[in-house]
C-alpha cells in the first residue's frame, strides 16, 4: 500500500508543531493537518508558559517569539466567605515563564515550522480514522490520507485515539477552562508581569480562577471540573463574569473563550501509544494541575519533540507496531518525571477537604488570631479545636502536609 | 454581568450550514436536571417549557465539553468545518 507521508500529525497546536519541527529536522516526510484557518485559531490557554522546553525547540525563541510578559510576581488568594488570605512572591528579572496569547503564539510557531519545511494543511478537519493496509487512513473534509505512523496531537479530544475506540471520556477527568481577555492599562515595566491564582471564590465548583498580566490586556478565567459544574452557584456561561465581579475586575471585554483541559493525573493517564499511533500533549493527557499552577504547554512542546524523535526511530526500524519506543523515551524525559512528581499534590487537591474544608479552617484560625477578646487560647489549641469542629484528625493534616511537599 | 450573547458576538464565527451538534430531545424529556444547560459555556442548550431542549449550535465555542456533559449520551457532537476563530486565545 502506498502512503502519503512517513508521518501524519493531527493538530497544529503546540504539541503537533513541536513534533512536526523535530520530525522535519530528523529528515522525515511529514504532513500536519490543522482544522483551524491558522494555528491557534481554536486554541485557548490561561496562559502562562514555562519556557524551558520552548528554548530547546527554538534556541533563540526569547528574542523571536511573541511572548507577552515575564512572570515576576505570583499572588495567591484563598477566599472563605467574606475573608481572604493573600500572599505574594516577587522575583525581579525572572525569565522562567511568560504570559502568552495562543492565537498569536501558535501562529508564530507554525510560521517557524513552515520555514523549516513542514507541510501544514490548514482548514483540514479529520472526520474519521481507521486501520488499513498496515497503516492508518484518515478521512478529512479535503479527502483521504494514509500513513504508517500517526501522531495524535489534536488536544484533549484526542480525535484519532477516540475514533479508533481507544478513549473513554468522563466529566471528572476533564476541566472546563473559561476565559475573557480584558483591555487594561497595565502599570508595570515591560519586564514585569503577574499571575494571580484564586481559590474558593465561586461555591460548588472544584477548581480555581486566574488572572494573567499580558502586555496591554488581562487574561481572566476559571478552570473547574466538568462534574462540579452542575453544582456550581453559577452556570458555566456566567462563571467568568461572576468571578470577575467577585474579584473586582472591570474593563472592556475583547474576547470570550472556552476549552476543555485534561485532568487525569499520572496514575490515570489514558493509552499513550498503540500500533501505528502515538499521542502527544493534551491528547495524551499530559497536564499538571497541582493547585498552584496549570502546566500543559511545556509538556505539549516537550512531548511533541519526543514524538518527533521517536518517529524517526520507528520509521527507521520499519516496525510500526514498535511505538513503545516513544513511551520509553517519555519515561526518560521531564514529561513523565514531572507528572509523577506532581501526582501526590494532584491526589491531595482531589480530596474533598482540600478545596473546601482546609481553607475554611485556615481562615477560622487566622480570624481567631487577629481577634482580641477576653477569652483567648493558645494558637495550637485553637488549631486543634477548629480541626475537631470539622472532624479532621491532626494525623490526617500531617499526612496531607507531607503529601503536599513530597 | 455582560450578557452571554454580547460576549459571544465578539468572536469570529464561520457557522456551518448543517448543525455539528445533534440532540436526541426524546431522551431530554425524561432528564430532570438537564446538566447540559448548566455546563455549556456557550449556552448552547436551552431548556424549553415542554421539557425538551433547544440547541443553539451556532453559539458553540468548541470547548469539547459536549463529549462529556450529557450523562445519558443524548448529545452527538463533532467539530464543525468552519466554526470559531480566536484573535487572542
Ligand atoms: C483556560 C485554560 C487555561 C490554561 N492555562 C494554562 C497555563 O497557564 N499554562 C499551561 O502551560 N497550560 C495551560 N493550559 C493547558 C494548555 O492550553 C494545553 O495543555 C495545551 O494547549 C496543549 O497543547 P496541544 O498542542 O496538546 O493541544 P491544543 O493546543 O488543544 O491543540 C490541538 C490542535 O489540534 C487541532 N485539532 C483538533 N481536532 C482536530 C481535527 N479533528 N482535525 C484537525 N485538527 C484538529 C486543533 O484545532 C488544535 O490546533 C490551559 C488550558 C485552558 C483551556
Ligand atoms: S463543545 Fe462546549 S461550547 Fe460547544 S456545545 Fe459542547 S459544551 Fe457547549
Amino acid at each position: 500500500m502506498s502512503f502519503d507521508a512517513d508521518v501524519i500529525i493531527v493538530g497544529g497546536g503546540l504539541s503537533g508543531l513541536s513534533a512536526g519541527i523535530t520530525a522535519v529536522r530528523e529528515g522525515l516526510n511529514v504532513i500536519l493537518l490543522e482544522r483551524g484557518d491558522y494555528s491557534g485559531a481554536k486554541n485557548v490557554s490561561g496562559g502562562r508558559m514555562y519556557i524551558h522546553a520552548l528554548k530547546k525547540l527554538i534556541p533563540d525563541a526569547l528574542e523571536k517569539a511573541p511572548l507577552e510578559r515575564p512572570i515576576t510576581k505570583e499572588t495567591f488568594e484563598i477566599f472563605c466567605g467574606n475573608r481572604k488570605i493573600t500572599f505574594s512572591f516577587e522575583e525581579k528579572d525572572k525569565k522562567n515563564s511568560f504570559s502568552v496569547l495562543r492565537a498569536k503564539f501558535d501562529r508564530w510557531l507554525a510560521s517557524e515550522a513552515e520555514n523549516l519545511g513542514l507541510l501544514i494543511s490548514y482548514s483540514t478537519l479529520v472526520l474519521n480514522a481507521y486501520r488499513e493496509g498496515g497503516g492508518i487512513t484518515l478521512e478529512t473534509n479535503r479527502g483521504t490520507l494514509k500513513a504508517p505512523l500517526i501522531i495524535d496531537a489534536s488536544g484533549v479530544t484526542s480525535v484519532v485515539f477516540r475514533m479508533l475506540g481507544l478513549r473513554k471520556f468522563t466529566p471528572d477527568k476533564w476541566m472546563l477552562g473559561v476565559k475573557e481577555i480584558i483591555k487594561a492599562d497595565v502599570n508595570l515595566p515591560e519586564n514585569e508581569g503577574e499571575v494571580r491564582t484564586i481559590v474558593g471564590e465561586i461555591k460548588g465548583v472544584k477548581g480555581g480562577g486566574f488572572v494573567y498580566t499580558n502586555k496591554d490586556t488581562l487574561s481572566v478565567g476559571m478552570a473547574v471540573t466538568f462534574d462540579s459544574l452542575p453544582k456550581s452557584e453559577f452556570p458555566a456561561k456566567d462563571l467568568v463574569e461572576a468571578f470577575k465581579e467577585r474579584i473586582e475586575i472591570e474593563g472592556e471585554i475583547l474576547e470570550y473563550s472556552a476549552h476543555a483541559i485534561p485532568y487525569y493525573g499520572f496514575k490515570n493517564l489514558p493509552p499513550l501509544y498503540d500500533k501505528n499511533l502515538i499521542a502527544a500533549g493534551d491528547s495524551a493527557g499530559f497536564l499538571i494541575n497541582d493547585g498552584f499552577t496549570i502546566r500543559g504547554m511545556d509538556l505539549a512542546i516537550g512531548s511533541g519533540m519526543i514524538a518527533g524523535l521517536a518517529s524517526k526511530k520507528i520509521v527507521e526500524s520499519r516496525n510500526f507496531s514498535n511505538t513503545e519506543i516513544y513511551y520509553e523515551m517519555l519515561k526518560d524525559s521531564f514529561v513523565l518525571k514531572h507528572l509523577e512528581l506532581a501526582y501526590n499534590r494532584f491526589e491531595l487537591i482531589n480530596s474533598p477537604s482540600t478545596f473546601s474544608t482546609y481553607p475554611e479552617i485556615l481562615c477560622n484560625v487566622l480570624s481567631d488570631m487577629f481577634t482580641v477578646e477576653e477569652n483567648r487560647d493558645t494558637l495550637i489549641n485553637d488549631v486543634i479545636y477548629r480541626l475537631k469542629e470539622k472532624g479532621i484528625p491532626l494525623s490526617q493534616v500531617v499526612r496531607d502536609l507531607w503529601k503536599a511537599v513530597k | 454581568m455582560v450578557p452571554l450573547l454580547k460576549r459571544l458576538g465578539l468572536n469570529t464565527y464561520n457557522v456551518d450550514k448543517k448543525p455539528h451538534i445533534e440532540v436526541n430531545t426524546d431522551i431530554c424529556i425524561n432528564c430532570k436536571d438537564k446538566p447540559c444547560t448548566l455546563s455549556c459555556p456557550a449556552g448552547t442548550y436551552e431548556a424549553l417549557p415542554d421539557g425538551r431542549i433547544a440547541v443553539h449550535y451556532e453559539r458553540c465555542l468548541e470547548c469539547g465539553g459536549a463529549l462529556v456533559i450529557c450523562p445519558f449520551g443524548a448529545i452527538k457532537f463533532r467539530f464543525p468545518e468552519g466554526g470559531i476563530s480566536y484573535r487572542y486565545g
